[in-house]
């Protein structure tokens, strides 16, 4: 037992210690830079791969055992993004690269990999979790917003899926929750842990310029995101693996992409 | 029963759906009932119950607002959707409370049923240990300080530094959100075992998952309650224990004591006996000195015997004087002064040698032995003691080795007589030297008092000296006796 065998030693590290500032500031110039040099269309595209490499880089800070190695990680992870949002946009089938992301993150993080019976169920749990939201987010908007689900070619469905695999969900979970929610954890209680959490991760996706901003959507999305978040939290700790969040997020966020606007 | 509360929760979402009501339906009241089902099953399980109503209902209430606006039935609903996540919440927390007070008091009851008992304390601490674990959902340690050591459970070693041994020695109560961390993070919580005494041991949980503010209380009670209970039992132990050990002292003491007055008996018998013997002689022989005339050499043989007889019992007066000093915790007296102790080996030996004994008598002595503080007389009653009993006790014709040598570190002299007798059972080795204590097979070989061993020992002890008896192999007994030399 812990307790008993292994010597304590209180550790008074903050919140946010080892956050990669430098490689994240860099990001923010670039991003600054591209609104200013670049048309509309190809500032987004930097931006999109800044941000995600941001929160990519900065999980890997958070969850590595010695932060300084992963200083360089967010450059690392929005130059493959800013290559991947490249192919997605110029070649056919091209959003396939986003899955490169997730393979370099694993190289990475072998602690990570989905494997063993622990992956799998959770990723199950997590699964039918994003399913029923899912549902139940298409029966309320169609039944409140009027929206509808629309049909898609399977080409479209496939590449949002492998954004959201590559990108969108994979950054979110392995910040807010493999990181950050993982470092309140182990300082703070799961209410305010899954609080922090699911605060960051909505207010993420809140100030996401994609997001439609009427009321009636903000006040939606901040429902589900909300709950999405909290849902996701839980499973990490139930079941101590990514891949719930992640599977959660993609059933989620594929129901999402359906609705018509 | 999750299975069925989701059945049920369907069911009334199928029956506001078919009343055409839409959120004013009556049946959004019937929410209420699993979610207190749920309450009561798993406490904190309410608020998901809760939950899922919501998600069931606002599918009824949002597009009536969305259409209508804050209409009555729109506002009905809007009030059943707060009822519901209030009622989830407060009826989850209070069921969860009654049953953390249940549960509390199930282990209060275990914690007694695992102290109940004589078992040994390290014992008693894998039983509680077990019996917390079921209770506590997670990992249970125990240290507790037993004299100088610490008896532990649930682990197998007590590391320096440890949050239980912090715990130890600061005395206060210790919460470590991770030891281990990972995506789960291990937490741990170390609640003093408070005694009389102060700290007097610690109780560790540990868990994948959060040991709340409430709980830790609940802990701190619990180690507090622990603490006593431990300490009472501890001294209800030591209490039975002393009570044995005073009765098997008691037993031992009354058998000595009986052993005592018998063997007094005995002595009595004996000395009577022995003090006979040389007083009938010295009567015999005076009567005839008075009665009858003697050639000269026969007067100076009757004269020889009766020096002998009263020599003899004077040796018995002087053991009976000695035994008397040693019973009121005397020493003997002694006139010490250096003494070559070689000399009044051989002199002895030469002395027993003269009273034609049918023994080999083989004294072997180192030259130049070291000279020793003691009294020649009190050496020369000890060695001829010991050399006589090594006569008596061993059959006629059998040699006796005497040799006196040095003894290096420290530095003494040791003197050792050695027969080829039968030897001495295992069980009387130890207890030769107690006065009036005889063996059984020495008392059917040979009559004696059971004093000589008994006064040469504390002889030996006034000299600051040291005797031990063995056997030998293949048979014979070996006496040993050092005192210390001069310089």
């Amino acid at each position: 037992m812990l307790a008993l065998e292994q010597p304590y030693v209180p550790s008074r590290a903050g919140l946010l210690d080892g956050t990669p500032v430098a490689a994240l500031a860099m990001l923010a110039a670039a991003w600054g830079l591209a609104l200013l040099a670049l048309p509309a269309a190809a500032a987004r595209g930097v931006g999109l791969a800044a941000a995600h490499g941001a929160l990519l880089g900065a999980a890997l800070a958070w969850t590595a055992p010695d932060p300084r190695r992963e200083r360089w990680a967010p450059l690392e992870a929005a130059l493959l993004l800013g290559a991947a949002t490249l192919c997605a946009r110029l070649l056919p089938g091209g959003a396939v690269a986003y899955l490169g992301v997730p393979a370099w993150l694993l190289r990475r993080r072998a602690d990570w990999r989905a494997g063993g019976t622990e992956h799998a169920r959770s990723a199950l749990a997590g699964a039918l979790f994003g399913l029923l939201l899912g549902a139940h987010l298409l029966v309320n908007a169609s039944l409140t917003l009027g929206l509808r689900v629309r049909p898609a070619p399977i080409a479209d469905l496939l590449g949002w899926l492998a954004y959201d695999l590559g990108a969108n969900v994979l950054a979110a979970e392995a910040c807010f929750r493999g990181g950050l929610f993982t470092r309140a954890l182990q300082r703070w209680p799961f209410p305010a842990a899954a609080a922090l959490s699911t605060a960051a991760s909505v207010a993420r996706y809140l100030v996401d310029p994609l997001l439609p901003h009427a009321t009636g959507i903000l006040a939606g999305a901040t429902f589900y995101l909300a709950l999405l978040g909290v849902g996701n939290c839980w499973l990490l700790v139930r079941h101590g693996s990514l891949a719930g969040p992640i599977a959660g997020g993609l059933l989620f966020f594929a129901a999402y992409r359906l609705l018509a606007r | 029963m999750t299975v069925a509360l989701g059945l049920v929760l369907g069911a009334i979402t199928l029956a506001i759906a078919v009343s055409d009501a839409g959120a004013g339906s009556l049946w959004r009241h019937a929410y209420h009932v699993p979610v207190v089902v749920a309450a009561l099953r798993w406490g904190g399980g309410a608020v998901l119950a809760a939950l899922a109503a919501v998600l069931l209902y606002t599918p009824f209430v949002l597009p009536a607002l969305e259409r209508s606006g804050p209409s009555p039935s729109v506002l009905e609903g809007l009030v059943t959707l707060a009822l519901l996540l209030g009622v989830g919440v407060s009826s989850g927390a209070l069921a969860a409370g009654v049953h953390r007070q249940r549960v509390r008091y199930e282990t209060l009851v275990a914690v007694q049923r695992a102290l109940d008992g004589e078992a040994a304390l390290d014992v008693t601490l894998v039983r509680l240990r077990t019996s917390l674990e079921a209770r506590l959902a997670g990992t249970i340690g125990l240290a507790v300080r037993d004299g100088e050591r610490v008896a532990l459970a649930g682990g197998a070693v007590l590391t320096s530094g440890s949050p239980a041994a912090r715990v130890l020695s600061a005395g206060g109560p210790l919460f470590v959100p991770d030891l281990g961390g990972g995506m789960r993070p291990r937490r741990c919580f170390v609640a003093p075992l408070v005694g009389r005494g102060g700290t007097t041991g610690a109780l560790a949980l540990e868990r994948r998952g959060d040991i709340g503010g409430e709980e830790r209380r609940a802990l701190l009670a619990l180690a507090r309650h622990l603490g006593l209970a431990l300490e009472n039992a501890r001294l209800a132990a030591r209490q039975r224990r002393f009570a044995e050990e005073l009765a098997e002292k008691v037993t031992a003491a009354t058998r000595h004591v009986v052993e005592m007055d018998r063997m007094k008996s005995d002595f009595v018998a004996i000395a009577s006996h022995e003090l006979r013997t040389p007083l009938t002689a010295l009567q015999g022989f005076s009567e005839l000195l008075a009665t009858r005339r003697f050639a000269p050499a026969e007067l100076a043989r009757v004269g020889a015997i009766m020096n002998a007889e009263t020599e003899r019992l004077g040796r018995i007066v002087a053991d009976f004087l000695d035994l008397a000093r040693l019973e009121r915790g005397l020493a003997p007296p002694l006139r010490r002064g250096p003494v070559d102790a070689g000399a009044v080996v051989g002199d002895a030996v030469e002395v027993l040698r003269r009273a034609r004994t049918t023994h080999r008598l083989e004294l072997d002595c180192d030259e130049a032995l070291p000279k020793v503080d003691a009294d020649p007389d009190a050496l020369d009653r000890i060695v001829k003691n010991l050399v006589s009993n090594a006569v008596k006790y061993s059959p006629a014709g059998s040699r006796v080795r005497v040799r006196a040598r040095l003894q290096a570190m420290p530095p003494a002299v040791e003197i050792i007589v050695e027969d080829e007798g039968p030897g001495i059972a295992a069980a009387d080795l130890a207890r030769v030297f107690e006065p009036y204590y005889r063996t059984a097979a020495g008392a059917r070989v040979a009559t004696g008092s059971g004093l000589g061993l008994a006064v040469v020992k504390s002889l030996v002890d006034a000299h600051g000296g040291s005797i031990r008896a063995e056997n030998v192999a293949p048979h014979g007994t070996r006496m040993t006796l050092i005192l210390p030399a001069l310089p």
